[in-house]
């Protein structure tokens, strides 16, 4: 890194925190007999820049944002997108990946410790599964197009060459933008509809305190939905919302704000869409490879009693006494 | 090598906007796509300065990192070029540049923003078409930095604000007139493109 | 998709089909140009677009193979004069070239020039002649509309006779064109025959050249560069004229000059200024007099200069006396310290130069204020050297040039005025009986009385035919390049509108003549082509002529002036004897020709000298002139000692290879080298009763008063002193009559052989007096004092007047304006109507100061400039500059709609507010280019279909008021009164 990315880096973190104006400080001097001296009293860049953070005037045709003739911060930008956001985003996200690598080399997959029981526990209904999957395949073609508007230029430009890549990436933005609105309806559907299981319980406690179901000897207890899963739920909403607000202000380009939103939208996009997709490999890791039992609940809606009872054991006891219990095996057959 | 620059001397500039005009009627730019625009500082008051504005051709340029597709690169000359078969109009270079330069022909996003489009420095496109063929003409623009000409904005300047040629000339230009008048705001732009200023 | 950037008008479609697309500004082409009604607009011209027609193409590069050809025009958007090259293609105009070789812009342009192709291109042109038929344009052929319309100007001759029509011609015109203009009106039998000089600079003509001989620019826009103290009062060339910017920047820079603006608005131009001086509007005067106050006070003023070359200063000394600063400070609100600064830099940094354009000429004391400059300049002894001079900007391509070739109620071409001494000059140039050019007028009185101004066309129609000093009312407007809206006072202009009988507008656009009024019959359109469309000289502010190529053929079925002049000539029945010694070949008239006819008569102006050879010549040599001096070497075989351009007066024949006159009235240059003296136009003594005191005693003196220069006279003059003009008497006198030619004196003789020794400088035919004149170094027209007393003038010594409509109504008392009179044929009730709105506390109901001015990106009434689409997309709403104060008392913001209402016919405006502290507090200003929206109503749907600008706006005239300069019929339209509120 050299000096003055660093000098960049230091700039695009103030700046981050400076609301920005333009009203640039006039300095006017006087002649001799007091009449203004508009030569001697002349704004000057470097003072105007010293003193804003950008120089902003006054044009007549109707593009406001043509009004901006100067905002350093746009090289800010350029080092957050071309060195923060690529390290970033490298870190973060191989180093999710090589977590949960070591997470199933150490633990291995997490077994139904009873075994399965053959009765099957009704989890999630039809709604709920397709909300579900609507929200998660928008976010896998949303991260991978994502992902390659930030690192398709690293990874796959070399590899197809420029024309291919551009076919591609062109196919990715519209996908990106499109599926942009199936996303935020899953989302919504999603805190519709799971709200009410997600408010943290006096349960959740307990779940921590005996390490969450990932100490063999202990049993954590939890509603229909763990903490683990709670937090998820939160945080996916958290992220969800400011990836959102943010992605419909890229998509809409200074329809709301000016260049200086503009580019704090993307970064809020970017940086949140790298910690989302952290968070939901670790999602898509307990849902499939690291634990047994666990993909049938979203997969087919039904769980084996015993797994349902091991990790949901509050919420298997409530069905059970609704009446919602598992029918005979005989009845229906499992698959 | 000679490295192409701008550099509008605001102490000349009236806000005239013939660099504006010149730089539509030559590359017969839209009506909506600004590639050239004139700003005004502290408007109405004494100390008002206009400047002219249009792409840099930065040193590092931005945009040119920026781009997704990398389709944004300089010329042997510092001539920062694009090619708009590559383009996806992602709209990041106006993100990273500092001189809202890239342009787009669309707002919205459904469908697209279009194909950027941005000061070319009179030179033609980035693209693949023959320089100075008319498929060249149709998609960038203007060719007269092949003629052996700078760009008009620079030519048709009306108090000779708008300079534009080889950094260490138009440089010298400045400086000997700040030197002779005794006055001068700046060579406006200049630290933010090419991490120099012009000392006095 | 790839989005071609390419907006060819050959692919019209292609305009049209990025409407489909939304544009890269928030409020960019979608909303403007569905406001606009462009789409439909621009679909429907492709769909009406008839066959036959050719249709306007360009964009470059050349089809392959296609040889590109340069040709040199002359930029029509201000009077600069800049270069323009053209590259032409297979006929197309496909791009511009900066012209480097052209010492008066050096390649520059401003934004109108750098988009002058699209004047040409634009698709919103005029395509073919058109008539309101019922409320409908209908096309017809230009046979048929020169029939119809000749008939009708025919018949209302006829009726009310020839001063019934008015041909309203243009400062866009060609010089060639506007002496043909004149001269049509001459042999149609009117002197009612004006143009846009009326609105700019009648009042710098009239009052100038009443001061010292000539009433243009003295120096150029070039010779500023030797300026140490550049003084702006009543003028923003940083965006009229922006080009000379190059030259007075330059000169600020190099010089380390002073440049000092006074001005109401913090201007472009104040914005570069050493100096700013915030002033009220209509108070040049007071100001001018608070200069010379300290400037007399202190001694300052150039003792020498004034004694040898300047009459009347002791009779100007008392007047100033009156302006101490304590009374200089009430009526204009000036510190005194700031006016002593001014003045004492203007007096003792010189050279100095005074640059003005209309801040100085639109009021109703227009003639006076320029007259109180040319005191300042006069009493520093600032005129007639390289860097000082009253540098007059004007504002078209031909103002100059149109003002000279007589498009003017006042006179015949080149200020030979309107007596029967100028008519015979005339006839006999024209080879016409003088009889018979009587014949066609009404009597020898209306045809030695001045004509109706422009500004008062409306007036001359509505009133009372008693009260218009003529046969009749004017029924019939020929207008030829002239806008309705730069005219004040446009409520009554529409109700003009309405009752003339006919209306004809021969111009590239349709303009706002045709859409304001609700007229639904007797409305005729026709296409004129461009200044880029034919051949012709233009004379720029600093008097040098320009030879212009044609570029390209007129497009569409537009057709040149000259052209269009000749079918009516003949429909009238006088072509031949009208173009009897000009070329017409197939209906197309020689330009040269026309020039050579001015250069045979142009003796009293010095347009004797610039053939369109000579010219032509210049144009291909443009490199060879100096930046500064603007001379050619000596030793050029083409243009060698030339000054470019030749800037009048050029003397004598071609022939004689005068080199023009670069500063007037320079002494320290010989005649022959482009020098001269002071004109001794206004006799050789004046006889003054002066009341004196000898030996206690009270007795009347009559004094003789010398006008001759003394002591004072140009290098290599043998005459060393004052002389008169010369004539062959004068000649006779010197004995130097023995040098003419025996074909000039027979020439002389046949000009008046009853009285030859009478026949001068200015009507001899063969320029042999001027020939002779100048070998001995004197100067033509003589050499004489100038003028601060205009004895002829309504104010001798210009007098500080309240505008009609003043924020000042306590000073009204003090300082009225001139009681009423007739003027021009129709009355003049300023008096009146300054009392009545005292009276009735107007100031009060409008407290706000209403001015207006020009914008870089439109020229005159805007209808071209509205319609180029490079242009118009700067500029595309009409807006009033109003102060911060002001809008926050009123609860206006920036960006919001207003309503503005100005005090006469209830009128009111709908625009766009622009807050902001260029104007101070009390004053409002609007650009004055706008049309068609007339009080809130978008009129559009009137123009003809496709030829609607793309720009639209109210026009600030609709809310200014009554008030004309007595001595030239100038409007008011810089100082008016308005309201604004909250639309």
């Amino acid at each position: 890194m050299t000096v003055s990315r660093y000098f960049h880096a230091v700039l695009f973190a103030a700046s981050l925190a400076l609301a920005i104006c333009s009203a640039p400080a006039l300095a006017q001097k006087l002649g001799p007999d007091g009449a203004p001296n508009p030569t001697a009293s002349s704004v000057q860049e470097q003072q105007l820049l010293n003193e804003l953070s950008r120089i902003e005037g006054r044009i007549d045709i109707p593009d406001r944002k043509a009004a901006v003739l100067i905002q350093p911060a746009g090289r800010m930008w350029d080092y957050f997108h071309e060195v923060l956001l690529h390290w970033g985003a490298a870190i973060v996200i191989l180093g999710t990946l090589l977590l949960l690598g070591v997470a199933y080399i150490a633990l291995g997959r997490l077994p139904i410790k009873e075994g399965r029981s053959g009765l099957k526990l009704a989890r999630f209904k039809a709604i709920e599964r397709f909300s579900h999957w609507l929200t998660a395949t928008s976010f896998v073609l949303l991260g991978l197009t994502g992902l390659n508007i930030t690192f398709g230029k690293i990874l796959l430009l070399p590899v197809v060459g420029p024309e291919a890549f551009t076919a591609v990436s062109e196919v990715s933005k519209y996908i990106h933008n499109f599926v942009s609105f199936a996303f935020v309806v899953g989302l919504v559907l999603i805190a519709v509809i799971f709200v009410k299981d997600n408010f943290f319980q006096r349960v959740d406690i307990e779940w921590v305190k005996q390490g969450g179901g990932f100490i063999a000897s202990k049993h954590a207890p939890a509603g229909r939905f763990n903490l683990g899963e709670k937090l998820v739920f939160w945080l996916s909403l958290g992220a969800g919302l400011a990836i959102s607000v943010s992605g419909f202000l890229l998509l809409f380009p200074f329809s709301v704000t000016d260049i200086f939103g503009m580019q704090i939208a993307q970064v809020v996009h970017s940086a949140v869409a790298v910690l989302f997709i952290a968070l939901i490999l670790g999602h898509i890791y307990i849902g499939t490879l690291g634990m047994e039992g666990a993909f049938e609940a979203m997969g087919t809606g039904e769980v084996d009693l015993n797994w349902a009872k091991e990790h949901h054991d509050r919420w298997a006891e409530e069905q059970i006494a609704k009446g919602n219990g598992p029918k005979s095996p005989l009845a229906t057959p499992a698959e | 090598m000679a490295r192409m620059k701008f550099l509008c001397d605001a102490d000349r500039c009236i806000d005239c906007n013939a660099c504006v005009t010149a730089c539509k009627n030559e590359n017969e730019v839209p009506w909506g796509i600004n590639r050239r625009r004139v700003v005004t500082i502290n408007d109405g008051k004494p100390g008002e300065r206009s400047v002219s504005m249009a792409c840099m051709h930065c040193t590092d340029a931005p945009c040119a990192a920026v781009c997704p597709v990398e389709c944004i690169y300089p010329t042997e000359d510092g001539v920062v070029l694009h090619s708009k078969d590559l383009c996806i109009g992602c709209g990041y270079c106006f993100y990273a540049c500092p001189f809202g330069a890239p342009q787009y022909p669309k707002v919205g996003n459904f469908g697209s923003r279009g194909k950027m489009d941005k000061c070319t420095y009179c030179a033609g496109g980035g693209g693949q078409e023959e320089a100075g063929s008319a498929a060249e003409f149709e998609k960038y623009g203007s060719n007269r930095f092949g003629e052996g000409k700078l760009p008009l904005c620079a030519e048709m300047c009306s108090t000779k604000s708008l300079l534009a040629g080889d950094g260490e000339i138009i440089a010298q230009i400045y400086k000997e007139r700040v030197l002779k008048r005794g006055y001068g705001s700046g060579a406006w732009g200049w630290l933010t493109a090419y991490h120099e200023t012009i000392s006095v | 998709m790839l989005v071609k950037k390419s907006d060819h008008a050959h692919s019209l479609g292609t305009f049209a089909a990025d409407l489909s697309s939304l544009p890269s500004g928030e409020m960019g082409r979608r909303t403007f140009l569905k406001r606009a009604g462009v789409a439909a607009g621009a679909l429907s011209a492709v769909g009406t677009l008839p066959l036959g027609v050719r249709r306007a193409e360009g964009g470059p590069p050349p089809a392959p193979g296609a040889t590109v050809e340069t040709r040199k025009n002359v930029c029509t958007h201000c009077s600069v004069g800049c270069s323009v090259i053209a590259k032409v293609s297979s006929g197309v105009w496909i791009g511009q070239e900066p012209v480097y070789d052209s010492p008066i812009n050096r390649g520059s342009h401003c934004c109108k020039g750098a988009a002058v192709r699209d004047d040409v291109l634009s698709q919103r042109r005029l395509r073919y002649p058109v008539k309101l038929v019922d409320g409908k344009w209908v096309r017809l052929s230009w046979d048929q509309a020169v029939e119809e319309i000749g008939d009708k100007l025919l018949a209302i001759r006829e009726k009310s006779g020839p001063d019934s029509v008015y041909w309203l011609g243009s400062a866009k015109f060609t010089n060639e064109a506007a002496y043909l203009n004149r001269k049509l009106a001459a042999f149609w039998g009117t002197n009612n025959s004006d143009h846009q000089a009326r609105i700019c600079h009648s009042t710098t003509v009239t009052g100038v050249a009443n001061t010292w001989g000539y009433g243009a620019m003295t120096n150029s826009y070039n010779d500023i560069r030797n300026s140490k103290t550049i003084l702006v009062m009543g003028g923003n060339p940083a965006e009229a004229h922006p080009v000379s910017l190059q030259h007075i920047l330059e000169g600020k820079e190099l010089n380390r000059a002073n440049m000092i603006v006074v001005d109401p608005r913090m201007t472009r131009t104040a914005a570069h200024a050493t100096e700013y001086v915030r002033v009220r509007p209509g108070t040049h005067i007071a100001t001018i007099y608070g200069m010379l106050w300290h400037i007399f006070q202190n001694g300052w003023e150039d003792k020498e200069f004034l004694s040898q070359r300047v009459y009347g200063v002791d009779d100007v000394r008392k007047e100033v006396a009156k302006w101490t600063p304590s009374e200089v400070e009430r009526v204009t609100g000036l510190p005194e310290a700031q006016v002593r600064h001014v003045a004492e830099t203007f007096a003792m940094q010189k050279p100095s130069t005074l640059i003005w354009a209309m801040g100085q000429t639109q009021f109703s004391t227009g003639t006076a204020n320029v007259r109180a400059s040319c005191l300042l300049l006069l009493a520093t002894g600032n005129v007639g050297y390289a860097g000082a001079g009253a540098n007059i900007f004007r504002g078209h391509t031909n103002v100059q040039g149109a003002t000279d070739l007589g498009l003017d109620v006042t006179t015949l071409p080149l200020y030979y005025g309107l007596a029967e001494e100028a008519w015979r000059h005339w006839c006999r140039v024209w080879e016409v009986d003088y009889e018979w050019m009587k014949s066609r007028f009404p009597s020898k009185t209306l045809m030695e009385a001045p004509g109706i101004p422009s500004t008062r066309w409306f007036d001359a129609t509505l009133l009372p035919k008693d009260q218009v000093s003529q046969p009749d009312t004017l029924q019939a407007m020929f207008v030829m390049g002239h806008g309705v809206n730069t005219i004040t006072r446009m409520p009554e202009a529409v109700r003009g509108i309405e009752k003339l009988e006919l209306l004809v507008v021969c111009d590239p656009y349709p303009t706002a003549w045709s859409v304001l009024s609700e007229r639904k019959d007797g409305t005729y359109l026709l296409p004129a082509c461009t200044s880029f469309e034919m051949d012709g000289s233009r004379t720029a502010s600093n008097r040098s002529l320009q030879w212009g190529e044609k570029i390209v053929n007129p497009v569409f079925e537009s057709q040149n002036d000259y052209d269009t002049m000749y079918r009516f000539a003949v429909k009238f029945g006088f072509a031949d004897l009208m173009f009897k010694n000009i070329k017409v070949e197939n209906g197309k008239v020689s330009a040269e020709d026309i020039l050579r006819e001015i250069n045979r008569g142009g003796w009293s102006t010095g347009y004797c000298g610039q053939s369109p050879e000579r010219l032509k010549a210049h144009m291909r040599n443009q490199a060879k002139f100096d930046l500064v001096t603007m001379r050619a070497p000596i030793d050029d075989p083409e243009v060698g000692g030339d000054y470019y351009g030749l800037p009048w007066p050029c003397w004598g024949t071609p022939e004689l290879k005068h080199p023009g006159t670069p500063i007037l009235y320079n002494t320290n240059l010989a005649v022959k080298d482009g020098g001269g003296t002071f004109r001794a136009r206004f006799g050789v003594e004046r006889v003054v009763k002066r009341k004196a005191t000898v030996n206690g005693q009270e007795v009347e003196t009559e004094d003789h008063d010398n006008l001759l220069a003394e002591g004072s006279y140009s290098a290599g003059s043998e005459i060393q002193d004052g002389y008169p003009e010369f004539t062959l008497g004068v000649l006779k006198k010197l004995g130097w009559d023995k040098d003419l030619t025996p074909d000039e004196l027979a020439v002389i003789q046949r000009v008046n052989p009853a009285k030859p020794d009478t026949v001068s400088w200015s009507t001899d035919l063969s320029g042999g007096i001027q020939r002779v004149a100048i070998a001995h170094g004197c100067s033509p027209y003589g050499n004489g004092k100038a003028r601060m007393i205009a004895w002829n003038l309504p104010d001798p010594i210009p007098v500080h007047r309240e505008p009609i409509y003043t924020p000042r109504p306590d000073l009204v008392s003090s300082y009225p304006t001139l009681p009423d009179a007739r003027q021009f044929r129709v009355p003049n009730v300023g008096f009146s109507v300054q009392k009545a709105a005292v009276d009735n506390g107007i100031s009060k109901q409008f407290p706000l100061i209403l001015s207006s001015g020009r914008l870089v990106e439109y020229e005159g009434g805007g209808e071209e400039t509205r319609s180029n689409k490079w242009l118009a997309e700067l500029k595309q709403e009409m807006y009033v500059e109003i102060n911060v104060a002001d809008a926050g008392e009123r609860g206006i913001k920036d960006g919001s709609w207003v309503w503005v209402f100005g005090p006469e016919s209830q009128s009111k405006a709908r625009m766009k507010a622009l807050v902001t502290e260029r104007v101070g507090k009390g004053l409002a200003w609007m650009p004055y280019h706008f049309a068609g929206w007339y009080e809130g109503d978008d009129r559009r749907s009137h123009y003809p279909k496709g030829a609607d600008p793309f720009v639209l706006g109210e026009s600030v005239n609709t809310l200014t008021t009554y008030g004309y300069d007595p001595a030239t019929g100038m409007q008011e339209p810089k100082a008016t009164l308005c309201q604004i509120q909250v639309a």
